[in-house]
């Protein structure tokens, strides 16, 4: 469907003029400028961190850019949420803007309930909500809590939300994230049919392939600045990822890593849990093994589950120590049999921001730092210090607060943290997500380093070059299973999207 | 433009009668409370029947702890708490009784109640202070005002023979306070369910960005929900006075616990978006008759206040996410158990050959 | 795991890879140093204030008489520090405990001696810990709830068992003669307390469970993924708080020489206005025994000063409640105003 008119036939609904977005000393959003038009789909590109978020937050009113302004029809907006709501721009986020404990109508309508008079009237709710539906085509249960629904259900009354207050712009971040190949395909197909009919819709997203079968413009952030926009017709998926990266992709074929992966030192056999059906897998002493899928495939969900992090509700889990196999029962066991987890949130669950980065650092190693239950603060400091420079922590102080350091930064204290603990086993789930290409690059360095000492590897992650560049082995999960298993020397984009997505979903392109 | 395909996800399993039961009972927060009551109905009926047919009494019992409930419960559907409700209460009635007339008097009862809900909105939405410490803070002061304005000592009412009718029944063998205790629970549940306000403060309570994103103003449903709680216990304050014909600081009160304990055993979950005001009726109606039966039977205040005690307890231990935790603790506990050493031959991975 | 939209703290630029702390306006900076140190500057003008212009401040037995209310309140709130610091807002239940503390010690030991009398109040304050801090580290209730019903049961137990009459100690036995100890005029109850907040102090800030304790208070997840058990954490914060609770009743016990389930009425508001309006704060996390002393120093002189000045009862407590307000109200605010 690419290959639209000119330019010039559709107006432009929405624009952004020379937005410059600032977070502390951070700018996330560098004097960016974007024009949307009726009847378009306009994809927003870039890796993790480019600013694609904040600029399409600040287009729907969340955020508030520090410079330049939100024009609709050619008239800026002013106000928060509630002035873009009413100026018609409707913003889809993923699952979580639901409210779990109302029902599906309930969530569709929430903010726009009819009333007459202060009271809610309820026909007319389910009436609108149902047209809703019925405009993108779903149907479900109108008075079902949504803490009842699936993932993919959840995000599609996302969109009946935004669907429902009829508006003239559609944000829409990632929403294909937690969707099969199925349902994806059905997405793409109503958004096209919206636009048809005069929607201007906004599409963000890292997949390639259905930016390429749906969207007719696409701009190009990195770091935070506006690399090019162009028409779809005009470019190419490899065009636009070395805009997006800025250097020629080229794959570190150079760091063939001498990897001679001794015994198997951690064993997952039919690890079950929500979202994970009977996962079997080995990582080697020195091997890296990569999980690839997409999105809520359940990789988080198995690596979890496979640990004690989160339940498991079967399976078993072997680690070798010292010769001997042991079974892994609590996480806390785990951690004791000498194995690292890096979690995927790491302000959340990683660190604890408002402790030193030397007591974030000493956490899981307090029992070396301390005798009969006193801990001593010069080795506490000699330690973490020696590990912050290990893993070159800039500025490498331990005495300043974790949630002073950038993301990178906050990144390799979790990293440091477990490598106090030489472990045998390091689990890292999404271990760059946002994290700057210079502390990148770091990161990979130090996990290649881990398994050349010997330590097993598991790597989660969405970045497929990443994925590609670590691992020795990639397990592709799809729908809590393993789908296929690639080597280092057999695996490529193209194999391990395949895997992950199961059926093409490159259809029309 | 060609018609959609749809997507169908309505797979509705079957919902036979039986099936629903056990449906309400596990799924709706009210079901706990439901159980509750009846344990401690058909304990009444075998051991003191007299709750039953002393019902006014019972129900009297229940009007005084549910009241100041069904305001707390507003507030913790939204995702807070107010912990000054209890001297709120004693706050009021001690300025009605300050009042020349009892009409006036009540007047400056409610608007007590609307300032302290006032106050403790401007804690937490403007300053941005937890709600647990701002009303605890406040707690503290509004009892203290309380002392220093009765010189802690009771006040009696200017117009006894009114404050005394006002204790015997009116319609049939309900008193006024029950009939108040009634109408409160009506207009709660019709602004819970019908009114936007009140059905957007689940959205406040059960995920606030998501309310914020969708337009709710979320500050102001705050504010509503602190001035209702205030304004309700400030009527309980006022009832309570005028039933004693007299302000009294000084009495002994269970408030706080009482009407926490209604609502948690009713299903309003601590942490927000969860619950009903009918819960918390149902969760009065089994801890007042709970505390009459026992009465009846003799049991001493003392010995009460265990059981209530008791009861709060077991039902903020057995709230869903709790019994969660716990039992994910006992997991844990149990596999680590499990995990001795074992020298076992590893098994081939189950992986699709590559 | 849906993937979550980013957040603004992850974006980037190409310039300089670290943060700089924003810089805080005045107000500000102003506020946060007040949340930080405020307490140590507002109880020396306040002591100095008193010296200066309260009558009979200054006294050996008003100050006698300062040292002795503030002790089992302070022995109270060093305890509890350490459920505030680890997120779980207060241990309501310390009424109760400090009451049963002072009645078992003095009723037990009338009829059955002394060493009974302190193990069977040890094991009282082992239970009350366990009740506690299994529903709120096991079971992950609120603990304001939690310790609410627990208060009640406690207090109606004891209320109960001692069939709420006052018992006394024998005129010249163990218990009077201890408790009537002074090293000059600083009675023995001060001296317990400042053994107390060394031992607790130490705890919290150089033992493994200490650092535990904070670190579960600044973010119990990832305290949990670093390998600790963290139920087993709260759980200890709650029996440290029963046990000094049980000391601060054995001290109010040994003053007095007398005991009754009454006896530690607001105790828990007056431990929780040592803690907050020392600095440390209710989100956990951040705070120390130190400030906790410094809290309560401050309580103490200025109730003291409150009663010297013929202010009443009701007064004191809205005195009270209002500072704890905008203690934590400075504090919120100055997060707020520097995190922009």
């Amino acid at each position: 469907m690419s290959g639209a008119p000119t330019a010039t036939a559709k107006p432009v609904v929405i624009e952004a003029e020379s937005i410059t977005k600032r977070f502390g000393g951070v700018v996330a959003v560098n004097d960016v400028s974007v024009a949307v038009r009726a009847g378009e789909i306009y994809a927003l590109v870039g890796e993790n961190g480019a600013g694609k978020s904040t600029l399409m937050r600040i287009l729907a009113g969340v955020l508030s850019p520090d410079e330049g302004t939100v024009k609709m029809d050619g008239r800026p907006i002013e106000g928060g949420t509630r002035a873009a709501l009413d100026a018609g721009i409707a913003l889809v986020h993923q699952e979580l803007s639901l409210v779990p404990e109302m029902t599906v109508a309930e969530n569709i309508m929430l903010g726009a309930f009819p009333t007459k008079g202060g009271v809610i009237t309820p026909q007319k709710l389910r009436e609108l909500a149902g047209e809703a539906l019925r405009e993108i085509g779903v149907t479900i249960d109108l008075n079902e809590p949504v803490s009842r629904l699936s993932v993919s259900l959840r995000q599609f009354i996302e969109i009946a939300r935004a669907v429902a207050r009829k508006p003239r712009v559609l944000i829409l971040d990632e929403p294909t994230a937690t969707l099969t190949p199925a349902e994806t395909d059905y997405l793409l197909q109503m958004l096209k049919r919206l636009a048809d009919g005069g929607l201007a819709i906004v599409y963000i997203s890292h997949r390639l392939p259905e930016i390429f079968a749906t969207c007719d413009r696409v701009t190009v952030l990195r770091d935070g600045r506006l690399i090019d926009t162009m028409d779809i017709s005009g470019t190419t998926p490899d065009a636009l990822v070395d805009k997006m990266v800025g250097r020629e992709l080229k794959r570190d074929l150079e760091i063939v890593r001498e990897s001679q992966p001794g015994e198997v030192v951690l064993s997952a056999r039919g690890v079950t849990a929500p979202k994970v059906e009977e996962i079997d897998l080995d990582v080697r002493a020195g091997e890296i093994v990569g999980l690839g899928g997409l999105v809520g495939a359940g990789r988080s969900e198995f690596v979890r589950a496979m640990l004690g992090v989160d339940v498991r509700t079967g399976g078993e889990v072997t680690v070798k120590v010292d010769g001997r196999l042991r079974r892994v029962g609590s996480y806390q066991s785990a951690v004791r049999q000498g194995i690292a987890f890096v979690p995927e949130e790491r302000r959340q669950d990683g660190l604890a921001l408002t402790m030193s980065v030397s007591d974030n650092i000493a956490l899981p190693n307090r029992r070396a730092l301390a005798t009969a239950g006193v801990i001593n603060p010069t080795k506490q400091a000699a330690f973490a210090k020696e590990l912050a420079d290990t893993v070159g922590l800039r500025p490498p102080n331990v005495k300043r607060d974790a949630g002073n350091y950038s993301g990178g930064n906050q990144q390799k204290i979790v990293i440091a943290k477990w490598l106090g603990r030489r472990p045998r086993v390091i689990v890292l789930d999404e271990p760059t997500r946002g994290v700057d290409v210079g502390a990148k690059a770091e990161i990979h360095r130090l996990v290649r380093e881990l398994a050349d000492q010997g330590t097993a590897v598991l790597v989660i992650s969405s970045d497929l070059p990443e994925l590609l560049d670590l691992s020795d082995t990639i397990h592709v999960i799809r729908d809590g299973r393993v789908a296929g298993t690639l080597a280092r020397d057999e695996a490529d984009e193209r194999s391990v999207m395949s895997l992950a997505a199961g059926e093409s979903m490159v259809a029309n392109s | 433009m060609t018609t959609p395909q749809s997507l169908n996800f309505g797979d509705n399993p079957v919902r036979t009668k039986a099936n629903r039961l056990r449906r309400v009972l596990r799924r709706r927060p009210e079901g706990r409370a439901f159980a509750l009551l009846g344990v401690v109905a058909v304990a009444a009926l075998i051991f003191e029947p007299l709750v039953f047919t002393a019902y006014p009494v019972t129900l009297s019992r229940v009007a005084l702890v549910g009241l100041v409930a069904l305001g707390l419960t507003v507030v913790i559907l939204m995702g807070e708490l107010d912990l000054s409700v209890a001297s709120t209460v004693v706050l009021a009635g001690v300025v009605m009784a300050q009042m020349p007339n009892i009409p006036l008097g009540i007047l400056a009862a409610l608007a007590t109640g609307v300032v302290v809900g006032l106050v403790n909105a401007f804690f937490v939405v403007k300053v941005g202070i937890n709600s647990f410490i701002a009303t605890l803070g406040m707690l503290f002061v509004l009892k203290g005002l309380a002392v220093v304005i009765s010189s802690s000592k009771p006040i009696p009412l200017d117009n006894i023979t009114f404050a005394v009718k006002f204790g015997l029944p009116l319609v049939g063998a309900l008193t006024p306070r029950i009939l108040i205790f009634v109408v409160a629970f009506v207009l709660l549940h019709v602004f819970l369910t019908r009114v936007r306000a009140g059905r957007e403060a689940f959205a406040v309570g059960g995920n606030r960005q998501a309310a914020r994103d969708a337009g709710i103003p979320v500050n102001r449903r705050l504010v509503t929900g602190f001035v209702m709680c205030g304004v309700v216990a400030a009527g309980a304050g006022a009832i309570d006075t005028l039933e004693r014909t007299a302000a009294d600081p000084t009495a002994a009160s269970t408030v706080l616990l009482s009407s926490f304990a209604a609502a948690i055993i009713g299903g309003v979950a601590l942490t927000g978006g969860r619950g009903s005001v009918l819960g918390t009726l149902i969760g009065a109606l089994s801890l007042g008759t709970l505390e009459v039966a026992l009465t009846l039977t003799g049991v001493q205040v003392d010995i009460q206040q265990i059981f209530i005690g008791g009861v709060l307890l077991l039902a903020v231990m057995t709230d869903p996410a709790s019994l969660r935790a716990a039992s994910s603790s006992i997991r844990t506990f149990m596999q680590g158990l499990r995990a001795r050493s074992t020298d076992r031959e590893l098994t081939p991975p189950n992986t699709l050959p590559s | 795991m849906t993937r979550l939209a980013e957040s603004p703290g992850t974006a980037v630029s190409t310039a300089p890879a670290q943060t700089e702390p924003d810089q805080a306006s005045t107000a500000a900076r102003i506020l946060l140093w007040t949340a930080e140190r405020g307490i140590v500057v507002f109880t020396l003008l306040l002591v100095l204030a008193s010296v200066v212009f309260i009558d009979g401040f200054a006294s050996p037995v008003n100050i006698t008489d300062v040292f002795h209310r503030a002790a089992p309140i302070g022995i109270v709130a060093v305890g509890m520090t350490f459920v505030v610091i680890s997120g779980n807002y207060l241990d309501l239940s310390v009424v109760a405990q400090v009451a049963t503390g002072a009645v078992i010690l003095i009723g037990v030991s009338n009829s059955h001696g002394i060493p009974l009398a302190i193990l069977t109040a040890v094991v009282v304050a082992c239970l009350y810990g366990l009740v506690n801090g299994i529903a709120v580290g096991y079971f992950k209730a609120n603990a304001v709830i939690v310790t609410l019903a627990t208060t009640y049961v406690g207090l109606g137990l004891l209320r109960w068992l001692s069939g709420g009459s006052i018992y006394f100690g024998p005129k010249n036995g163990v218990i009077a003669n201890v408790g009537d100890i002074k090293l000059g005029p600083v009675p023995i109850s001060a001296i317990v307390l400042i053994v107390m907040a060394i031992i607790l102090g130490f705890v919290l800030s150089r033992t493994t469970f200490g650092f535990l304790v904070r670190a579960f208070g600044a973010n119990n997840e990832s305290t949990r993924l670093s390998g600790v058990n963290t139920p087993h954490v709260v759980l200890g914060a709650f029996l440290i708080t029963a046990l000094a609770a049980m000391v601060a009743g054995f001290v109010l016990a040994a003053f007095s020489n007398t005991a009754v389930s009454t006896m530690s009425d607001g105790y828990d508001f007056r431990a929780l206005a040592a803690i907050i309006l020392g600095g440390t704060s209710v989100f956990g996390g951040r705070g120390s025994v130190l400030r906790t002393v410094l809290g309560v120093v401050f309580v103490s002189v200025l109730t003291n000063v409150l009663v010297l000045s013929n202010i009443g009862y009701g007064w004191q407590q809205v005195a009270i409640g209002t500072l704890i307000v905008l203690a934590v109200s400075v504090d919120a605010l100055a997060r707020r105003m520097s995190k922009k």
